[in-house]
């Protein structure tokens, strides 16, 4: 569950997620953050492919109408001495933790350019409609250059809370 | 054939702005892509392009000045590509030209990705 020291928190939001709040904080993050133009294109980038899939995947949805981009969730962003850690959590069917951790495991295994192949691969076979987390996963891993932090917790037979954390350099 | 025009709102910074131009073939896409369900707003996109390169006598320069896009729009602009290629291979003249920020280090990698899933050439234009 979502860590409640805050105290090398830049940003943290909890609740509903869509576009335009992403489109907020994102922005926001970028003509704010106090770090070099490399590193804070790379966090925008992480940042929205990730509160993309807690909009997107989310089972807690604000808008059920809609059933598409109104999850809920939470994100935050945290400076530590080397790196920023963005971290997102949501709630996911308890069924779909195996296959997230699966997914995940095969990115971290894998050395840059399998891992572009792994993309390209995943890019041309997905539905248009709805591509799905894995890809926006694997960019993740390729954008930052290092491992993904998952932690999945059961809640209840049918649910489980999904939390993943993405590094990103500070040189 | 009509112009495909969407002009880039600021308030919605995840739409890219799109001028089609009919009568030059020069294709341009500017600002970022990121929206949600973004196989809705890249369907006339693509259904322009098909009708348009597969012409007789139209050849295509298609200009990406994007600064970022999102995985579900980079499977869109596969789609794009793929387009391309079919048009470039029935003997029209394609010219794909990415503008690209030199501050971004990722983006070739990116470029080049395209380059090997389609077969096409693109030409990498830094931009400071």
């Amino acid at each position: 569950m979502l860590d409640t020291n805050f105290s090398n928190s830049i940003i943290c939001y909890h609740g509903p997620i869509n576009i335009d709040l992403i489109s907020f904080f994102s922005n926001f993050l970028k003509q704010h953050l106090k770090a070099n133009t490399i590193v804070v294109g790379r966090i925008y980038k992480v940042l929205i492919e990730l509160i993309q899939n807690v909009s997107y995947y989310s089972v807690d949805q604000f808008n059920i109408e809609r059933k598409f981009g109104s999850g809920i969730g939470w994100f935050r962003l945290d400076e530590e001495e080397k790196i920023f850690k963005i971290t997102t959590g949501n709630k996911i069917l308890k069924e779909h933790g195996p296959v997230l951790q699966k997914n995940s495991n095969e990115i971290n295994s894998l050395d840059e350019e399998s891992l572009r192949e792994l993309k390209r691969k995943t890019r041309s076979q997905a539905n248009k409609r709805d591509i799905g987390a894995h890809i926006g996963l694997i960019q993740t891993g390729l954008i930052t250059g290092n491992s993904l932090d998952l932690e999945i917790e059961p809640i209840d037979t049918i649910y489980s809370y999904f939390i993943i954390t993405a590094k990103v350099n500070k040189s | 054939m009509k112009n495909l025009i969407i002009d880039a709102i600021p308030d919605s910074p995840y739409y890219p702005g799109v001028n089609f131009d009919a009568a030059t073939g020069i294709c341009e896409m500017t600002g970022e892509s990121y929206m949600e369900e973004a196989y809705k707003f890249y369907a006339p996109l693509l259904n322009w392009l098909k009708e348009y390169s597969l012409q007789e006598g139209n050849d295509v320069t298609f200009s990406i000045k994007l600064t970022y896009f999102n995985t579900n729009s980079s499977r869109l602009l596969l789609d794009m590509f793929d387009i391309l290629k079919k048009s470039k291979d029935a003997g029209h003249q394609v010219q794909i030209n990415w503008y690209f920020e030199t501050d971004d280090p990722d983006i070739k990698d990116e470029i080049e990705d395209f380059e090997i899933e389609t077969g096409l050439k693109i030409k990498l234009i830094p931009v400071e």
